[in-house]
């Protein structure tokens, strides 16, 4: 029952403790990075600084972050649910973290190779949902419990486009396993004849990390924080490390899935230097991204948000779905297919911008000016009002 | 889906451009000439005592009734042998900095140009951790003049 | 518990009560209001005010006409120009001051920038509201910085002026007041063209703000809305052309009206309202000429003969009034303040009503109110 770990042979279970350290540690950097790279990069979009204090060019900023929400004190409101508010933290942060099992960093780099990789990230990655209704159902703060019950209807909502968007994926690359997948991408990445699922994948990410333009359970200026209102030190930085950890593990599934992870291009040629910096520098891009959109967009309402995910995304990826199926079932030449595919793809995606720019409506004429002599006279009342 | 991209391009324009933010405590922003803070006495350095006589006007003038104004007859006047022309002068001065809103009023009503708003870093920056401290007295109050580091602008 | 509850279903809901403020981030300041809602849509609001209030007024009648100008900067702490001038005025009229006319160009100018500066941080503000990360509050804040920096050079301080004297101005505008004037102008058209791009078309803001918070023109004006808000329903009234004070009936500009009455219409209009601004200020620098600031008797003591006035002007937020009654002294007998936050803010019920709680924070920040103002 020995284990093979960088090549020694260990005990399964030291192996499972010394990769679960691994998993945990490597985390807890690589989120600190990202809040310090977020607000670095954000700082920048606006005109800032951002943090400069505290190190080098403000690089400790996240360590005395951290240090401060460890030290201060854990409050609980006095009519909190005691079990449901301690535990809801849990419940969201470990299925983030049991999301990293299956992602592939480089060639052999992931802590487990999983027949069914993406299935599998998708079916733990929505189980956080219960921590967040946890969260804002055990606060008893009507905030909270508003923003619990966005979080929930909004996860829900797009778990599905994005697991129909894998899954169309899934079908071009003929296998489930993420390994496979990137391993397939050698020579072209998928986002090339899938270009409609990347596009909903990316939106539907968003929702899942209640980013914006689709932070409603969070939104500060509605509902104030939304679960998080009355969490403060460590739970709340857990939270945080969650929502931290799951950006950058979508950003890292993002970049295997559609973007060729670490294979393309050259990948397996130019050895495993090469493969982390193409891993490093897809989720890199995908993550700027994000903050780009978070930086630059309003806020959706909880309507439109729902409208946009089961009239538009969710059909359409179906219909995505539907005609990758029509095409490989019949099993034209590769050549062909591929061209089909892309084709489809493209026209879905086209599809998707059309409805997008129909439903919002053409631009507003600009106001209208009146000049000098079209007011010389105060408008009666009358006229003006009925 | 124009008008998302647009705005994204002007976020992005934005990125290349250059920071407009300082670092407060380490940079300041040079202030303008006129830049008003708080009250503070100036000091006449030809006879080495303050302008000011107590005469009341700034106290009476002022707003919020942040001053207190106690005169005295001036022991350095030519009747008493000394060399000063002001037969009357400040024997004791406070301003509540707490309640001084900065109005500018106490300076314009002076008739002997003898109080000016603070116009330097030094000024604005007057935090203190017991409110009472706040109140100024008259060392304090001529203090920065006396030392020169002030030349309050006033209005001509 | 006592009470008598009768089950006609099995099940019974029942609306949530929100408490949203007064420490809430986007009630700007310390508003408060309680939603009545009904999963995500409010029922019924009831706003409450009056936690700034401060006795503005009542302060204003112990103090003589110049103490009581640094008052009106502390009213309306966002167009403290504006506010200022409408007192003034008011006391000119009283007094029947002869005003020079390089001060009234002045005015003219600074009220005008000041116009800029408050509708930048409307837009910042708004930005927030409608769930813009920082971006618009931190490009209106840069231009809002670069006119405060300004107003600063002339009057020495950044937010409470105390600038205008019944009779003209303080002291005259330093000498590099032209070139200044133009620096700042560049810079503002590049940051409403900033903001414009940001926001105007993008196709979320238009999804949030489009036929949200509608008020009709016969609604608005029964509401006693005034400035943006009104114009944005239809009514083109805009006191600056309707009954012109300082100089506004020599410079040519246009009276900006939306057409729909909503919430889009109200940041639209106050953004065309900026490039409008900055077209006064053009003209006004050209026809600035050298000259006295003060007249040339003025009493060390105002004092005004006896009588009374309303004078209005059209503030960034609509119709700032001073209701001024004097007995004769150097102070007023009776001041009041006709707040134009005060009556915009009476329709957020009526806009309200029937829409999602995320516009209930969209519609309040369309209204740019400012609560010193509105409890004074």
């Amino acid at each position: 029952m020995n284990h093979d770990l960088f090549g020694f042979e260990i005990n399964v279970w030291a192996d499972a403790a010394a990769r679960l350290g691994l998993i945990v540690s490597l985390m807890t950097v690589v989120v600190m990075g990202l809040i310090y790279g977020e607000r670095k990069v954000i700082a920048r979009f606006q005109q800032r600084l951002g943090p400069t204090r505290t190190g080098p060019a403000g690089l400790l900023q996240s360590v005395a972050d951290a240090l401060k929400l460890v030290a201060k004190e854990d409050v609980r409101p006095k009519s909190a649910d005691p079990w449901v508010f301690e535990l809801a933290p849990y419940f969201v942060f470990v299925p983030i973290f049991l999301m990293f099992v299956a992602v592939p960093f480089a060639f052999h780099w992931e802590i487990r190779v999983l027949e069914l990789g993406i299935f599998y990230v998708l079916a733990v990655s929505s189980v956080n949902i219960v921590g967040w209704v946890m969260a804002g159902w055990g606060s008893d703060n009507r905030y909270a419990m508003l923003g619990a019950l966005r979080a929930a209807a909004q996860a829900i909502s797009y778990e599905l486009p994005l697991v129909m968007s894998l899954i169309a994926v899934g079908m071009v690359a003929d296998s489930f396993n993420l390994t496979d997948i990137v391993r397939g991408q050698g020579q072209v990445p998928n986002i090339v004849w899938q270009p409609l699922p990347f596009f909903i994948f990316f939106v539907a990410m968003l929702a899942e990390l209640n980013r914006t333009p689709f932070d409603i359970p969070v939104g500060e200026s509605e509902v104030v924080g939304g679960p998080f209102v009355e969490y403060s030190g460590i739970r709340w930085s857990m939270f945080f490390l969650a929502e931290y950890a799951a950006l950058f593990i979508l950003a890292l599934l993002g970049a295997a899935i559609f973007l060729g992870g670490w294979a393309w291009p050259l990948g397996e040629e130019w050895g495993l230097p090469w493969q982390l910096a193409l891993t490093a520098i897809k989720a890199g891009a995908i993550i700027f991204a994000i903050f780009w959109v978070r930086v630059t967009l309003p806020r959706l309402r909880i309507d439109q948000l729902m409208a946009f995910s089961w009239k538009v995304l969710l059909p359409i990826s179906f219909v995505q779905v539907l005609a990758n199926g029509l095409v490989l079932v019949y099993e034209p030449p590769q050549h062909i297919a591929d061209i089909l595919l892309a084709a489809i793809s493209g026209a879905g995606l086209v599809l998707v911008v059309m409805i997008m720019n129909r439903s919002v409506g053409k631009p507003r004429p600009r106001p209208v000016l009146t000049n000098r002599a079209a007011a010389a006279t105060p408008p009666a009342r009358s006229e003006a009002a009925r | 889906m124009r008008g998302l991209l647009k705005s994204m391009g002007v976020t992005l324009s934005v990125f290349a451009r250059k920071p407009v933010t300082r670092q407060y405590p380490e940079t300041h922003r040079p202030l303008p000439e006129r830049d008003r803070a708080f009250p503070l006495l100036l000091w006449d350095e030809n006879l080495d005592e303050p302008f000011c006589t107590g005469c009341h006007a700034c106290e009476r003038a002022c707003p919020v009734e942040c001053m207190t104004v106690l005169m005295k007859d001036n022991p350095a006047h030519r009747s008493q042998g000394g060399t000063s022309t002001r037969r009357k002068i400040i024997d004791k001065f406070w301003i509540d900095y707490g309640r001084c809103m900065r109005c500018n009023i106490c300076v314009e009503v002076c008739n002997f140009d003898a109080i000016g708003m603070n116009n330097t870093w030094q000024g604005h920056e007057q935090s203190v951790y017991d409110r009472a401290d706040l109140i100024q007295d008259l060392p304090q109050l001529l203090a920065e003049h006396k030392a020169g580091d002030v030349k309050p602008w006033i209005a001509p | 518990m006592t009470a008598p509850f009768t089950h006609e279903h099995e099940f019974e809901t029942q609306d949530l009560m929100i408490n949203m403020g007064p420490q809430h981030p986007s009630t700007h300041g310390v508003f408060r209001m309680v939603l009545q809602i009904d999963g995500e849509v409010v029922r019924d609001v009831i706003p409450y005010i009056g936690y700034m209030h401060r006795g503005g007024e009542k302060l204003a009648e112990t103090m003589d006409f110049r103490q009581g100008i640094g008052w009106m900067d502390r009213t309306e702490y966002l167009a403290q120009h504006n506010a200022e001038l409408s007192y003034v005025m008011a006391v000119e009229a009283l007094a029947e001051l002869e005003v020079p006319e390089r001060a009234q160009w002045i005015r003219m100018i600074l009220c005008e920038l000041n116009r800029l500066s408050s509708h930048f941080m409307f837009t910042g503000a708004f930005g927030t509201d409608a769930g813009v990360f920082g971006t618009a509050f931190v490009y209106s804040f840069r231009e809002r910085e670069v006119i405060l920096d300004l107003f600063e050079e002339i009057s020495g301080d950044r937010l409470m002026y105390a600038y205008f004297r019944p009779g003209g101005l303080a002291w005259d505008v330093p000498a590099n007041f032209e070139r200044r004037v133009a620096e700042v102008l560049k810079s503002t058209k590049q940051g409403i063209k900033d903001m414009d791009g940001l926001l105007t078309e993008n196709e979320i803001f238009r999804a949030r703000t489009v036929d949200v918070g509608t008020i009709s023109a016969a609604d608005a004006i029964d509401w006693g809305c005034t400035g943006p808000v009104l114009r944005a329903s239809g009514v083109p009234l805009d006191l600056r052309r309707t009954e012109p004070y300082l100089y506004y009936d020599q410079v040519d500009f246009d009276v900006v009206t939306g057409t729909n009455g909503d919430v889009y219409d109200r940041f639209v209009v106050r953004v065309e309202e900026m490039r409008q601004s900055v077209r006064i200020i053009e003209q006004c620098m050209e026809r600035l000429r050298p000259g006295p600031f003060l007249p040339d008797r003025l009493p060390r003591m105002l004092r005004t003969p006896p009588g009374e006035i309303y004078l209005r002007t059209e503030a960034p937020r609509g119709e700032y009034g001073i209701y001024m009654v004097s007995r004769g002294g150097n102070r007023p007998y009776r001041l009041k303040i006709r707040s134009s936050c005060f009556a915009n803010l009476q329709a957020l019920r009526d806009m309200t009503i029937g829409s999602y709680v995320a516009d209930a924070v969209v519609i309040l920040g369309s209204l740019d109110i400012v609560l010193c103002e509105v409890d004074r």
